[in-house]
C-alpha cells in the first residue's frame, strides 16, 4: 500500500516488496516474545474494562508473594473518548497489550527493548527514552512509579513498578508494561489515522484495515454511549451490581465479586458519557467503586493469598471488615 | 604520612526523573563531604556528576587511614565521684559508662583549684578502605527523594531501581553493598550507543571511561552542549529559540548525550492560536519553538535527542510526525470549539468541581459575576465598562470545558478570549477573559484595563474568601490553591490604582457564599481574611525595602485596606527621608507622651490652669488635629504627616519648660490631659512610638 512508508524501520536492504508488520503481526510477535521469556499468554478478559490494568490478571494477581508472569491483549472501553469514528487518534474502544511480571526482573528494561526489536523497531536507530510518568488509580487504591516510553517523541508504552494495590503494599514488586497497540502500529506502519492501520493482509493482496474491522463499531457505540444508553437502567444496574458485589464478598468469592466492580465502573462511565452525573455526584460514585475494589482486594488477600487483611489504610480495612467476618473458616484455595 | 588516593563511586540506575535528579545532585554536594567528615576520613575536593542513569561521586586526596584520636572528657568533681571510703559513686559509674570507659580508668586531676575525674577515650587510626563500604552505603540511603520506590524482591527504596555500583579507591574495589548489588569496577555507557559493560582500571579513570561511552557526565556539560546546538540552529535559520528555564533543565536531564535537531511542521497549522502550538511543543513534547525576527512563531522547532547523531534524519522525521498528529488534534479541537459560541459552554461548567464544599465552576462563575458587579459599582465604572466587566466574568471560566483547554491546560484564558472574539464579544471583554488569571506570579503584569482587573480580582478574591470560609486557608508551606499568590495579585492591582475597597469586596464575597447556603462564621472569616491580606501586604512592603518600624507604625493606626497601608508606609518613609530630624524628634516626644498619658483622664483641658508652653501646645494640637482630619478625609496622607510636623516645636518646648508631675493634683492631671490630646492627634495617622524604639 502506498500509504505505508517505511519511516519507522531502517531499510536494511530488505526486498522491495517487504511490508511492515500488520496489526495482528504486531500482536502475535509481542505474544511470542513475552511467551519466550516465560509469560503466561492469556486471552483478553471477557468483561468491560477501562484499561488492561483493571483485568483481574493484573489487579488481583499483583497481590501476594507468588511469582506471576503474564501478557495479554485487552480491549479497553472508555465511553467518553468516543468521537463517532471521526477523530484519527481517539476512540471509545481500543486495544492494549499488557505485560505483568512479579517480581520485576532485574533486566526488565532490556527485556522491554527486546520486545520493540521483536516487532521490527530498531531501537538503536531511534531515540528511545524513559520519561517520568507516575501512575495512580484512586478507584483501585493503587499507585506506582515509572515512565512513559517515547520513541522519537511519541509515547508508546506505560512502564510502572507497582507499589500498592487495593491499599495493600505490593511485595514483591510487580512491573507493568502497557503498550498502546494502535499508536504503536500506526508508528510502525507510518499511517496517520488509526483507521488506516492494516490489520491483516493475505498473500493474494486482500487487506483488512482497522477501519474495516472497527469503524462501524465506533460510530454505533459513540451514538449509544452518548445518546441512547438508558440512564435509568444504568443507575439501577449500578446499585444492583454494588449489592451483588457485597453479597458475593460475603460468600468469600473475590474473583466473581471483582466482576461486579468492573460492571459498576463501566456503568458509571456510561452514565458519565450520557452527561447525567453531576460533579458532586461523580466523587460519590468514585468513592463507592473504590470501596468495592478495595474490599475485593482485601478478600483476595484473605481467601486466595492466605494473608488476613492487615493494612495501614484504615479505609481499606473498614471496607474489608464485612467480607473478612463473613469469610471466617471458609478458605478457597 | 600515608599516601593519598582518589575515590570514585557510581550509583547506576534506571532513568531518574529530571527534576529529582537535579535535587539529588545538590544534596550530594553536601551529603558526601558530611558523610566522610562524620567518620573523620581526611579528604580533598568532592565533585558530583549526574546523568539520568547515574550519580557519580569523585573525591580527591583521600587518606589511607583516619588519624588516631584521643579525647579527654571532664566529669564530676572528685568529691561527688568518690564516697568517703574512696569508692566510685553512681555518678562516677554513670559518667564512665556514658563515655565508654571503665570506671577504674577514670583519672583524678585538679583544674582551677577543684579536683575532678577525667575520662580519656582513644580512637585508633582506622583503615579508610574498610570504613568506606558503610559510608557509601549510607550516602545511597541518605539521599532524600520526592518519591521513591521498591523493585523486585528488595525492601530498599530509591528514586528508581539501582542496577549497578562502581566503587574504587584508586585500583582497589570497595565492596559497597546495596539492594543485592556489590560494587565492582565495571560501569555502563549510553544505553544504545555504547552499553558496555566497561572496565574502569582506576578511580581517576571513571569519568573518562563513561565519557568515552557517549555519556556527557555533568548537567552543566549537557546544558552547554544544548545551548551550543541551539546557537548553531539560530545561526543557520536566522530564528530565535525560546528556552524556558524549567523545560531546559528537564531536557538537560532527559538525555545522556544530547544532540540538537531541527524539525518542521506544515504551515497551515500556524493558523491555530500560537499559544496552543507552543503548549503542545513545550509542555507535551519538550521541543523548543523558534521565532522569526518579528517575534512571530515559525513552523520550525528544536528537538533535543538522546539518540545516535548518525540517525538524525530518522529521529527528526519521527518527531515531526508526532508534532503533526498533535497539531492536527489541536486544530481539530479548536475548530470544534468554534462551532458553538463561548456562552454555550458556561452551563457545562457545572461538570467541573471548583472545591468539594464550594461547588462547581458554574457556582463560582455566578459568584464572580455578583462580585464583579459590586466591584464595578465601587470603582464607579461607566455603564458600558460595568457591563463589560459583568459579561467577562460570566464568560471567564467557560473555556475550561472546551476541547482545546481540556487537552492543553496552559492555554486557559487565552483560548477563552479567542472564542469570545469569534462569538462577537467586544475587544475589552475578550481581553479581560484572557487577562483574568493575571498577575500569575509576583511581578507579573496585572490586566491592562480596569475591567480586566475587576474580573481578575473577583476571581481571586472569591477563591480566597471561599477557602477561608471552609477552613482551608494556607498553613505553613501548604497552600494548594495558591491563595498567597492570589492575594499578592489582588494587592498589586489595588496598588496599581484599582479604585475599590478590599474589605467591602470581602464582605460582598462572603455574602455570595452565605447566600449560597455555605455555613460559616461571617465575622471570624472576615477577620481572618483581613489579617491574611494585612500579612501579605507587610511581606510585600518588606520585600520592596520598606522599614519594619514604619510598617508597624502605620498598621497600629488600624488600617485594613492594603492600598492605604502601602500608600501610608510610602508617605511616612518619604517624610522621614525629607525631614529626618523632625520625625525622629516627634517619635521620641510621642513615645514620652504616650508613656506618661493616662487615658482615664480624658482630653478636656482647663485653659485657666495652663502656662504659655501648655497653651501653645494645646492650640497647636487643636489646629493640627483639624488639619490632620481634613487631610485624612481627602486621603492625603502626606499632608497629614506634614501637619504633624508642626507639633514638633510646641511639644519640645512643653517638655523643656513644664514639670508635668506637679504636686498640685489639678495641675498635674490637666497636664496629663493635654498629653492625651497631643497623642490623640496621631491616633489615625500612625503609632509614632513604634518608630522610636531602639533610637
Amino acid at each position: 500500500m502506498s500509504t505505508e512508508t517505511d519511516s519507522a524501520m531502517r531499510a536494511e536492504g530488505q526486498a522491495a516488496e517487504q511490508l511492515p508488520p500488520t496489526f495482528q503481526d504486531v500482536i502475535m510477535n509481542l505474544q511470542r516474545y513475552w511467551a519466550s521469556v516465560g509469560c503466561v499468554i492469556l486471552q483478553p478478559y471477557d468483561n468491560e474494562v477501562g484499561a488492561g490494568t483493571n483485568a483481574p490478571a493484573t489487579t488481583l494477581r499483583s497481590l501476594g508473594p507468588d511469582t506471576w508472569r503474564t501478557a495479554y491483549v485487552q480491549g479497553c472501553r472508555r465511553p467518553t473518548d468516543g468521537r463517532y469514528g471521526e477523530n484519527p487518534n481517539r476512540t471509545q474502544h481500543y486495544f492494549q497489550f499488557q505485560v505483568l511480571m512479579k517480581p520485576s526482573p532485574d533486566n526488565i528494561q532490556d527485556l522491554y527493548l527486546g520486545s520493540l526489536r521483536a516487532i521490527g523497531i530498531d531501537v538503536d536507530a531511534h531515540d528511545v527514552r524513559f520519561v517520568e510518568d507516575d501512575w495512580e488509580s484512586p478507584t483501585l487504591g493503587a499507585w506506582g512509579l515509572g515512565w512513559e516510553v517515547w520513541i522519537d517523541g511519541m509515547e508508546v508504552t506505560q512502564f510502572t513498578y507497582f507499589q500498592q494495590v487495593g491499599g495493600f503494599e505490593c511485595d514483591p514488586v510487580p512491573v507493568e508494561i502497557a503498550y498502546g497497540l494502535e499508536r504503536l502500529t500506526m508508528y510502525i506502519q507510518g499511517v496517520d489515522s488509526m483507521f488506516d492501520i492494516v490489520w491483516a493482509r493475505g498473500d493474494d493482496g486482500v487487506t483488512f484495515t482497522y477501519g474495516d474491522v472497527y469503524l462501524e463499531n465506533e460510530r454505533e457505540y459513540s451514538k449509544f454511549n452518548f445518546e441512547v444508553a438508558d440512564t435509568e437502567f444504568l443507575f439501577q444496574e449500578f446499585n444492583d451490581r454494588e449489592a451483588e458485589c457485597l453479597r458475593t464478598l460475603e460468600a468469600g468469592l473475590p474473583l466473581p465479586a471483582y466482576d461486579s466492580v468492573l460492571k459498576c465502573c463501566h456503568t458509571f462511565n456510561l452514565l458519565d458519557a450520557r452527561g447525567v452525573i453531576s460533579a458532586t455526584e461523580r466523587m460519590a460514585y468514585i468513592l463507592r467503586v473504590r470501596t468495592l475494589a478495595k474490599a475485593c482486594c482485601a478478600s483476595y488477600m484473605e481467601h486466595v493469598v492466605g494473608i488476613a487483611p492487615a493494612t495501614d489504610d484504615t479505609e481499606a480495612s473498614d471496607a474489608a471488615a464485612p467480607a473478612s467476618e463473613a469469610g471466617k473458616g471458609e478458605r478457597h484455595e | 604520612m600515608s599516601s593519598l588516593h582518589t575515590l570514585a563511586f557510581e550509583i547506576g540506575t534506571e532513568e531518574i526523573p529530571a527534576f529529582d535528579l537535579h535535587k539529588a545532585m545538590l544534596q550530594l554536594e553536601k551529603l558526601v563531604p558530611a558523610s566522610l567528615d562524620a567518620v573523620r576520613i581526611p579528604h580533598g575536593a568532592v565533585s558530583i556528576h549526574t546523568t539520568p542513569r547515574r550519580l557519580i561521586v569523585l573525591v580527591e586526596d583521600v587518606a589511607e587511614t583516619t588519624e588516631a584520636l584521643e579525647e579527654v572528657f571532664r566529669g564530676p568533681s572528685a568529691k561527688i565521684a568518690f564516697d568517703a571510703d574512696g569508692n566510685p559513686t553512681k555518678a562516677a559509674a554513670g559518667f564512665a559508662r556514658g563515655k565508654g570507659v571503665d570506671v577504674d580508668a577514670l583519672e583524678r586531676r585538679e583544674e582551677n583549684g577543684t579536683e575532678y575525674v577525667f575520662a580519656t577515650r582513644s580512637v585508633p587510626a582506622q583503615n579508610v578502605a574498610e570504613l568506606l563500604p558503610g559510608v557509601l552505603k549510607g550516602v545511597i540511603e541518605d539521599i532524600s527523594w520526592p518519591k521513591s520506590c521498591r523493585w523486585g524482591t528488595r525492601r530498599e527504596y530509591f528514586s528508581r531501581p539501582v542496577r549497578w555500583l562502581v566503587a574504587l579507591l584508586d585500583e582497589r574495589v570497595i565492596p559497597v553493598e546495596f539492594a543485592g548489588l556489590t560494587a565492582g569496577n565495571t560501569t555502563r555507557g549510553h544505553r544504545f550507543l555504547a552499553p558496555g559493560p566497561h572496565t574502569v582500571p582506576t578511580a581517576s579513570d571513571l569519568l573518562s571511561v563513561v565519557e568515552a561511552a557517549h555519556v556527557v557526565t555533568s548537567e552543566q556539560g549537557r546544558e552547554e552542549a544544548i545551548r551550543a546546538g541551539v546557537a548553531r540552529v539560530e545561526a543557520e535559520t536566522g530564528f530565535t529559540a525560546e528556552l524556558p528555564e524549567k523545560t531546559l533543565l528537564e531536557v538537560v536531564n532527559l538525555s545522556e548525550q544530547p544532540t540538537v535537531l531541527v524539525g518542521t511542521f506544515e504551515e497551515e497549522f500556524l493558523r491555530v492560536p500560537e499559544e496552543i502550538i507552543v503548549d503542545a511543543m513545550l509542555m507535551h513534547q519538550r521541543y523548543f519553538p523558534l521565532y522569526d525576527a518579528e517575534g512571530a512563531l515559525t513552523n520550525r522547532f528544536i528537538v533535543v535527542t538522546n539518540g545516535d547523531p548518525a540517525c538524525a534524519d530518522i529521529i527528526t522525521g519521527g518527531n515531526e510526525r508526532v508534532v503533526r498528529a498533535r497539531l492536527a488534534d489541536a486544530k481539530f479541537f479548536y475548530e470544534e470549539d468554534l462551532k458553538r459560541p463561548l456562552e454555550a459552554y458556561v452551563e457545562r461548567l457545572d461538570e467541573v468541581v471548583f472545591q468539594e464544599t464550594l461547588g462547581t465552576m458554574k457556582d463560582k462563575t455566578d459568584r464572580i459575576v455578583a462580585l464583579a458587579e459590586h466591584l464595578a459599582a465601587d470603582a464607579q465604572l461607566g455603564q458600558a465598562d460595568a457591563a463589560d466587566a459583568v459579561r467577562a466574568a460570566q464568560l471567564a471560566k467557560a473555556d475550561l470545558v472546551t476541547n482545546a483547554v481540556v487537552e492543553f491546560t496552559s492555554v486557559q484564558g487565552v483560548m477563552g478570549s479567542y472564542y469570545a472574539e469569534a462569538s462577537g464579544e467586544n475587544a475589552q471583554v475578550a481581553q479581560a477573559i484572557a487577562d483574568h488569571y493575571r498577575p500569575r506570579f509576583s511581578g507579573d503584569e496585572p490586566p491592562a484595563s480596569d475591567v480586566g482587573k475587576i474580573v481578575a480580582a473577583a476571581d481571586k478574591l472569591d477563591t480566597i474568601c471561599g477557602l477561608f470560609a471552609v477552613g482551608q486557608g494556607p498553613t505553613g508551606s501548604s497552600d494548594p490553591f495558591a491563595l498567597r499568590r492570589s492575594a499578592i495579585g489582588i494587592i498589586a492591582m489595588l496598588e496599581a490604582g484599582l479604585p475599590v475597597s478590599l474589605m467591602k469586596a470581602v464582605d460582598a464575597s462572603l455574602a455570595t457564599y452565605a447566600n449560597a447556603g455555605i455555613a460559616f462564621d461571617r465575622e471570624a472569616v472576615r477577620a481572618e481574611v483581613a489579617d491574611f491580606f494585612v500579612t501579605r501586604t507587610k511581606v510585600m512592603l518588606r520585600d520592596s525595602g520598606a522599614s519594619p518600624d514604619a510598617i508597624d507604625a502605620v498598621l497600629a493606626a488600624g488600617v485594613e485596606e492594603p492600598a492605604e497601608i502601602i500608600a501610608r508606609v510610602r508617605a511616612l518613609e518619604a517624610a522621614r527621608v525629607n525631614e529626618p530630624e523632625t520625625f525622629d524628634d516627634l517619635a521620641t516626644a510621642y513615645a514620652r507622651a504616650n508613656n506618661l498619658r493616662d487615658a482615664a483622664l480624658g482630653a478636656e483641658v482647663n485653659e485657666v490652669l495652663m502656662g504659655p508652653a501648655e497653651t501653645a501646645l494645646a492650640t497647636a494640637a487643636k489646629e493640627v488635629n483639624a488639619r490632620v482630619e481634613e487631610a485624612l478625609a481627602a486621603d492625603d496622607y502626606a499632608a497629614a504627616l506634614a501637619a504633624l510636623a508642626a507639633l514638633r516645636a510646641p511639644i519640645d518646648t512643653f517638655f523643656a519648660d513644664v514639670l508635668i508631675m506637679d504636686e498640685d493634683t489639678a495641675v498635674r492631671e490637666n497636664r496629663l490631659r493635654l498629653l492625651n490630646r497631643f497623642v490623640g492627634v496621631f491616633a489615625h495617622v500612625a503609632d509614632f512610638g513604634k518608630m522610636a524604639k531602639g533610637k
